[in-house]
């Protein structure tokens, strides 16, 4: 053990300067550093580096296509459809990054996004009706079947997924209103997600309207 | 049987609804309890006093989760797993929608360190905890050595004791809405300015010396230990700040650990909070007049009277049946901005964990306890085990002066001290 004479106090680790004073310690030449109570510990930076490269990419990418459109200009504004492309991938990438650790959140949010982001895309692009043709009501069935077969496979348990599956159930059900008022050209997606809904919805409630109890019990305690 | 079996989950105890809304990755609201060995730990052996441990403390298996309006712990089926230490000290522990435990053991070398989320437990709950989780790690350790001489794991209380939630049994309605609040703390305290470390890392000073040495140069000043340490800060933290600053007050915070006054064995969190200032205006900043301030500060706070009705204050807000159907994304907010407001008011804090208590056969296998905590300003804990008190300064920011000028003080009365440090 080290001793500085300035703060009159041991130094428990080996290290050329004192911890409180930072004057070199009197045998500063021979000590040997060696974590011996703490470990030495990797910078966490270097992780996020991928996720800096990719948003300087985008940005790099979008600031040029602006300045291309400024130059030559064209007739569709195509670097304003290239910015939004990019916000939906990111915005797709943040909630697939942020509710990383809880699969049946993060597919909800998915579908909340993509349908939201179908809606917009087909609004701007001259509404042909798309988005609630197929996107809509497809990725209401994908997600079911996707939390299904998550939830097989993690062996999840019900209390972790139940609440979601029920709320992608009540999801799924709104393409009824595109049929009643007529809203879609293809009417089987719509068909098939209403259908589904209510047969996951029914056996939910039928076989496990207990658990659906409680989860409700402790989520909306006051 | 107990609340969290028979329901499968359990409502955030008081004190523990702040810290989910607060806690972030520059102050993670994680506290670190070591305990450093003569030998190196075997990492086999601790996972075997873990598993142990834990069926006592079937809370620590509960993990947190949203509800709509609140937080709550949700039981879970997850065996805590020991870890060779990789992450910064007091890493943090509660990230949203993970499901994972509030708390880890990770050892390096000759430390073993628990690590907790503070809306689990408080620091008198982990210590409880670090006693039973040494006293089997030790038992099976030197089994062989120790033979017949292997002395019982004292419970203290029951499960369900443990699991009390002691804040709301200690409520009282009709006495909470009398009280008048009446706030001693200047609206501004001074705040400590400094450079961050890098990645929001804690650093932490600790320095381990003799408690009856200590004991006795507080006697000298005739006071107790946590009076003469807590006024020492402010002395340090006088000392070393810009002369423009020295007016204004400087503000401790102290936690009070509730459990004597309310004859409690909870190993939940059951503490309270008091802010001792001494006001550099109006009195001089001489160490004997702030100890003297100090110590009425405490004699003013530290009775029966004072602290149930602060309890009472804080149940009031909780049970208030506004607050309770506001959603939960707002209530975060809300606590969010109050804690920053709260935190104009404090300079730093101090907060004396109390003694270990380890069987008098286990004591050649211990070297030391010490605690540290997340933080966002620099502050003390501090915790005994036999004769030996660790100090230890937690603080976000690289500088050490106010660390320097409070240890030099003590080493330059005579006490003799070592000092580790993490960065």
């Amino acid at each position: 053990m080290q001793y500085c004479n300035h703060c009159k106090v041991y130094i428990r680790e080996n290290k050329q300067k004192c911890t409180l004073c930072d004057n070199l310690l009197p045998n500063y030449d021979k000590v040997h550093i060696d974590n011996e109570y703490f470990p030495n510990i990797r910078p966490f930076y270097k992780k996020h580096l991928a996720i800096r490269i990719m948003l300087f990419i985008s940005i790099v990418a979008v600031v040029i296509s602006f300045a291309i459109n400024m130059i030559f200009p064209s007739e569709i504004n195509w670097p304003v459809l290239f910015l939004f492309g990019i916000i939906s991938a990111w915005l797709g990438l943040i909630f697939i990054v942020q509710k990383r650790y809880h699969i049946p959140k993060k597919i909800i949010w998915q579908v909340l996004i993509i349908s939201g982001l179908s809606i917009f895309w087909d609004w701007k692009t001259g509404w042909r009706g798309w988005s609630l043709d197929y996107i809509i009501p497809i990725s209401c069935i994908a997600a079911m079947i996707i939390m299904y077969v998550t939830a097989r496979i993690m062996k999840l348990s019900i209390s972790n997924y139940i609440t979601y599956t029920l709320i992608d159930g009540l999801f799924g059900i709104i393409p009824i209103l595109f049929i009643l008022f007529d809203w879609v050209k293809v009417k089987y997606p719509s068909i098939i997600s209403v259908s589904l809904s209510i047969i996951s919805l029914s056996a939910i409630f039928i076989f496990h309207g207990e658990n659906i109890k409680k989860e409700i019990n402790k989520r909306m305690h006051i | 049987m107990n609340e969290v079996n028979k329901k499968g989950w359990t409502r955030l105890d008081n004190a523990s609804k702040i810290f989910p809304s607060t806690s972030d990755h520059r102050d993670t609201k994680v506290f670190r309890i070591s305990c450093e060995l003569y030998e190196d730990v075997d990492p086999i052996i601790l996972q075997q006093a873990l598993d142990l441990s834990i069926e006592s403390f079937p809370f620590y298996r509960s993990i947190l989760r949203k509800g709509v309006f609140w937080y709550y712990f949700e039981s879970s089926d997850i065996l805590p797993k020991v870890e060779l230490e990789s992450q910064p000290i007091c890493a943090p522990i509660y990230i949203k929608d993970r499901r994972n435990l509030l708390f880890r053991v990770v050892y390096y070398k000759k430390r073993i360190n628990v690590e907790t989320f503070h809306a689990l437990c408080d620091g008198a709950g982990a210590i409880w905890f670090m006693e039973t989780l040494i006293h089997h790690y030790i038992s099976i350790k030197h089994r062989d050595d120790l033979g017949d001489n292997i002395p019982d794991l004292k419970y203290k209380a029951s499960i369900s004791e443990k699991m009390d939630d002691s804040f709301g049994r200690n409520y009282n309605k009709k006495q909470a809405k009398k009280i008048k609040s009446k706030e001693k703390r200047p609206s501004k305290s001074y705040q400590i300015r400094g450079t961050k470390n890098d990645e929001y890392k804690t650093k932490v000073v600790e320095a381990s010396m003799s408690t009856n040495d200590l004991l006795n140069l507080a006697h000298e000043y005739d006071t107790t230990l946590t009076v003469f340490l807590a006024s020492l800060l402010i002395y340090s933290i006088h000392k070393e700040r810009p002369a423009r600053m020295k007016n204004k007050p400087i503000t401790l915070a102290v936690p009070i650990n509730l459990r004597p006054f309310f004859n409690s064995t909870t190993a939940r969190n059951f503490f309270s909070a008091m802010s001792i200032t001494y006001d550099f205006k109006n009195n001089t900043p001489e160490l004997e007049n702030i100890i003297q301030s100090i110590n009425k500060d405490f004699k003013d706070n530290l009775n029966e009277k004072e602290l149930y009705s602060h309890l009472n204050k804080f149940m009031l807000w909780e049970q208030n049946p506004f607050t309770r159907i506001i959603p939960l994304p707002i209530k975060d907010f809300f606590i969010r901005v109050a804690d920053k407001l709260n935190d104009i008011k404090t300079t730093s804090s101090i907060s004396n964990v109390g003694k270990f208590n380890i069987p008098k056969e286990f004591k050649k296998y211990i070297r030391q306890f010490s605690i540290c905590v997340s933080a966002r300003r620099p502050l003390i804990t501090l915790c005994s085990y036999e004769d030996r008190l660790v100090i230890s300064f937690s603080s976000p920011f690289r500088e050490t002066d106010i660390q320097r000028s409070f240890f030099q003080f003590l080493s330059h009365r005579g006490i003799e001290m070592e000092i580790l440090s993490n960065l």
